[in-house]
């Protein structure tokens, strides 16, 4: 019944979006690789050399299962032969149930950044991460995920505990921002339309086109949230809506306005008219200018490290698209694929910029604006941590009753805790001094470079029929993914040979082990 | 072939930290302050008091009034300021201080309050303002120090955890944490965690794991220019400098004269401001330390809403010792003109007490305390009405109060740092107004 209904489903998905043609994502990619080609023809870019099988499966691990390949991982795409491998490896990621965790993450991450702020917000995390495990699992098409968040009910009434019971809800996006219009009105413009209004909730931008009062108009659509209770100071929680409200008063001059599209229209109001549906309707509408190029643009961010418009959510004539043409054939094909988020991962993964080495071999690949390198991407928290249980072999245990739990005793707990970041962009990662003594003197590396406690140094040093050579190769390819190179084979299998200072071969091994998990090249997405 | 060569890796790779003495560097770093001719860096100590500690039982008693309740007055060295009895010690020191009883602020949310207090900004919108001890700590920074700038001492995160952290400027300007234990003697000790390699490793197998990780480090990076490597290996630097440092031994208060940890307190505040004072004396430029626990080691925090009376003075049995101590230490060492100390929480207590003897969050005029370098002590700044409910004169905003401790430091209030937006950001909001009368000539 449930595959009737979703053949049924998809049949008339195919139909509509029939009205314009959807090219598979191989073919889109090879246009985005011309678009390039062409780019760095005409800026005198010489880009970087094709990644390396080696390079290329970690990196695909990374970003689309959110941790490094285990070592039987990447000895196993190693050893494929056939040529279509780096496809099939994208398409058998995106099957996997890894690839819903991180998404869920990332988007977590992008939609309710301020989340970790405070005690309050930080329960409904977990909610959050439901909703949208949910949606990813069952691959809903982006524009209707936006929808159901937009639109998602907030009528807590006098029982705010409903909110936390509540296993799976959105409502996270405007408890964040404390249910007030005008921070729903930049924080939804910003998340899906690239467009921020920040400045002009206070007064005219002189440099932007944005005005107060289309600012105050965005408000409007969310200036139904009334207290549930008698008092003014009644808890966030509590609240209802009013849906019969779509005007709101300007507090520094004391006019009202109207709802308000950013285009400039109106809405056409009757009495089953609901502001945010409104609302939601317009921007994921086909023919809404921003909404798929935002979409498109933080997709591409997420593999590249930085956007065709960056900063990502900051779409303005002064800030124009590094690549517009990229920019608009991926949004153009968002759409006519059916605004599937898959479509898109799959398109950026197969592109030849996407895959590109991360070493310089040119001074023209500096500029990361113009994509002819890899770069060094900062990883989440999640990704750090883990990649360093996948390269440890430590089994992490999770929460039964509620996966979505952290708990902050446990060690990835802690890892999370002292990892967080709140810069947005990869490209500008930094490591903090008690993120550098964690990794160097902290319990967990220390475990997992102990003879006695580590799982994976465990298995190089007690297997009886490895040579040194193999020893170190399996320790390189835990940590890096890789094979040591012909230098470093000599100076580190020379330093296993002498057994290290210690004068012990073991306690070398796990000097070589604690020297690999701090590297950079461990740390870094690349 | 590119700006990031082996050159640059020599300081790390070389290790020459390794074996450098760290003898007599206390002296070089009083030279170097001094050969610069001019005007000393100023540093600054923050007494954080999470929950919005009580201005009627500390510094704003309405004695005999209604809501004074049964706290009473007592004078202090400076004739005609009078504060609560509940701070003995401090009244004698009050000439290094100026309590401010105008603080007015519309913020009765700890999250809100915390974050507003500790940032200068209200939570609002994208931008991710930085705590003040990230800013400050920047802009006042001494590059010869082996220790972070800005050291947070026992914090008390869970209100806002975003009021602690550096914001949009980074995570090189996080706080370096410090926790302290209490040991099976009942001594307190402090901890920078993982500072010490695991005991199992002799020190020479500690440098050749350092040594691997060069030899990584130098082939990865030198490929890869990129800001993220060259901020990974600034840390491990940094992280390397201070494991090696003779600055840590800052940490170790048993360098310090019995009677004078006894008079700081031997609780965790009391060794937590002796420690500010080394680490400040070692050229640290921004340490907070934050008080919620009786000197039995109780934790109830200012957040008095019921049996406030009793529970202030407990709270002021730690307090008064160790603050008093801290500004007399300060000024024998002839640091105290250098170095603001600052007291306060996030807001103030209902003058009108509640059915359980408690005093619930009041925002709207409240007390905090500026003392030290930069501050013309010995006076009060703004007057409240008799029953408290308001403030009368020299309403104190937070802005303002920013403001304020940028000017005693000798910064300028305007200075800007660019945010996560790209916006420039001023130490103090737009508007600010330093009070002129607190500033010393």
């Amino acid at each position: 019944m449930r595959f009737l209904r979703s053949l049924v489903f998809t049949l008339v998905l195919t139909a509509s979006a029939g009205l314009v043609k959807a090219d598979p994502p191989e073919q889109v990619a090879a246009s985005i690789d011309r678009l390039f080609e062409a780019a760095w023809k005409a800026n005198g870019v010489e880009p970087a050399p094709l990644a390396t099988d080696e390079e290329y499966v970690r990196r695909l691990y990374l970003d689309l299962a959110g941790r490094i390949p285990a070592a039987s991982e990447v000895r196993s795409f190693l050893a494929d032969t056939r040529e279509d491998k780096r496809q099939r490896l994208v398409d058998e990621l995106l099957d996997g149930p890894a690839f819903v965790r991180h998404f869920t993450i990332l988007w977590r991450n992008a939609l309710i950044p301020e989340a970790f702020n405070d005690i309050g917000t930080r329960q409904l995390v977990p909610g959050f991460e439901a909703w949208l495990w949910k949606h990813f699992s069952e691959g809903t098409p982006y524009d209707q995920m936006v929808r159901d968040l937009i639109t998602t009910p907030i009528d807590y009434g006098d029982d705010p505990q409903a909110l936390l019971r509540s296993a799976s809800s959105p409502s996270a996006f405007f408890i964040v921002r404390q249910l007030a219009p005008e921070n729903l009105a930049t924080g939804t413009s910003r998340a899906f339309l690239g467009v921020r209004l920040d400045c002009a909730q206070c007064h005219d931008h002189p440099f932007d086109k944005w005005k107060r009062t289309q600012f105050w108009n965005m408000a409007a659509f969310y200036s139904g949230f009334r207290p549930a209770g008698e008092s003014p100071d009644a808890a966030m929680m509590m609240r209802r809506e009013q849906k019969d409200v779509h005007s709101i008063r300007i507090p520094s001059t004391g006019e009202t306005v109207e709802a308000k599209f950013l285009t400039g229209t109106s809405p056409e109001w009757n009495d089953t008219a609901e502001p945010r549906r409104i609302l939601a309707d317009w921007i994921t509408a086909k023919d809404n200018p921003w909404f798929a190029r935002m979409a498109a643009n933080r997709m591409w961010a997420l593999f590249l490290g930085q956007g065709i418009v960056q900063p990502i959510d900051d779409f303005s004539d002064n800030n124009p698209p590094s690549h517009p043409e990229v920019l608009d054939l991926l949004a153009k094909e968002f759409a006519a694929n059916n605004y599937d988020l898959k479509f898109l991962v799959r398109t950026i993964a197969l592109t030849r910029v996407y895959q590109t080495t991360s070493r310089l071999t040119h001074e023209s690949q500096k500029d990361p604006a113009q994509f002819a390198r890899a770069a060094l991407r900062g990883m989440t928290p999640e990704q750090f941590f883990d990649s360093l249980a996948e390269a440890t072999g430590y089994y992490q245990p999770y929460r039964t009753d509620n996966p979505f739990v952290i708990d902050g005793e446990t060690p990835r707990g802690r890892f999370l805790e002292l990892f967080r970041d709140e810069n947005e962009s990869p490209l500008m990662k930094e490591t903090t001094i008690l993120q550098a003594l964690a990794m160097m003197n902290g319990d967990f590396v220390d475990d997992a470079t102990s003879l006695e406690k580590s799982q994976t140094l465990r298995a190089v040093v007690d297997f009886p029929l490895m040579s040194d050579d193999e020893r170190l190769e399996t320790l390189f390819i835990s940590a890096l993914g890789r094979k040591p190179r012909d230098e470093e084979k000599q100076v580190f299998g020379k330093y296993l040979k002498d057994g290290g200072t210690a004068g012990n071969q073991k306690e070398a091994l796990a000097d070589i082990f604690w020297a690999l998990l701090n590297s950079s090249e461990f740390l870094f997405n690349h | 072939m590119n700006a990031f060569t082996r050159r640059q890796f020599a300081r790390y790779s070389g290790l020459s930290l390794l074996g450098a003495s760290m003898s007599g560097w206390l002296p070089q770093l009083a030279a170097s302050v001094q050969e610069a001719g001019t005007k000393p860096i100023r540093s600054c100590i923050l007494l954080w008091m999470p929950g919005g500690p009580s201005q009627l039982e500390t510094f704003d008693p309405k004695e005999g009034q209604k809501n004074g309740g049964p706290t009473k007055a007592i004078e202090t060295s400076v004739p005609g300021i009078r504060i609560a009895e509940n701070l003995p010690q401090v009244a004698k020191v009050m000439e290094h201080l100026a309590p401010i009883r105008s603080m007015t602020t519309k913020e009765g949310d700890h999250t809100r309050a915390t974050y507003y207090l500790r940032t200068g900004y209200l939570p609002q919108g994208p931008v991710q303002y930085p705590t003040m001890g990230s800013f400050l700590g920047k802009a006042l920074v001494r590059p010869e120090c082996d220790l972070p700038s800005f050291i947070s001492v026992n914090p008390f995160r869970a209100f806002s955890p975003a009021a602690y952290s550096p914001g949009f400027l980074g995570p090189a300007w996080s706080p370096l944490v410090v926790a302290s234990e209490t040991q099976q003697d009942q001594s307190i000790s402090f901890q920078v965690k993982n500072l010490k390699p695991s005991e199992r490793l002799a020190s020479a197998q500690v440098d050749s794991r350092l040594n691997l990780l060069s030899t990584l480090e130098t082939s990865f990076l030198a490929e890869r220019p990129d800001g993220p490597g060259r901020s990974h290996l600034q840390s491990y630097e940094k992280a390397v400098r201070m494991m090696k440092s003779g600055a840590v031994t800052a940490f170790n208060l048993d360098e310090e004269d019995a009677a004078l940890r006894d008079a700081y307190g031997r609780n965790s505040f009391g060794q937590g401001c002796l420690l500010a004072r080394r680490l400040i004396e070692r050229g640290v430029s921004f340490v907070e330390v934050s008080l919620s626990e009786t000197a039995n080691g109780g934790v109830i925090g200012w957040d008095t809403h019921t049996d406030n009376f009793n529970a202030v003075k407990s709270l002021c049995g730690v307090l008064d010792p160790a603050w008093a101590t801290l500004m007399n230490d300060l000024k024998q060492r002839g640091m105290l003109e250098n170095t603001l100390v600052i007291w306060m929480g996030e807001f103030g207590r209902t003058p009108v007490i509640n059915e359980n003897t408690g005093r619930d969050h009041w925002p709207g005029s409240w007390s905090t305390v500026l003392g030290g370098g930069g501050i013309r002590g010995g006076q009060v700044y703004g007057v409240t009405s008799d029953d408290g409910m308001e403030v009368r004169e020299n309403p104190m905003t937070v802005p303002n109060m920013m403001a304020t401790i940028c000017r005693a430091l000798g910064l300028n209030p305007e200075a800007t740092n660019l945010s996560n937006i790209g916006r420039p950001i001023p130490y103090a909001d737009h508007g600010a107004v330093a009070a002129d009368s607190l500033i010393a000539g």
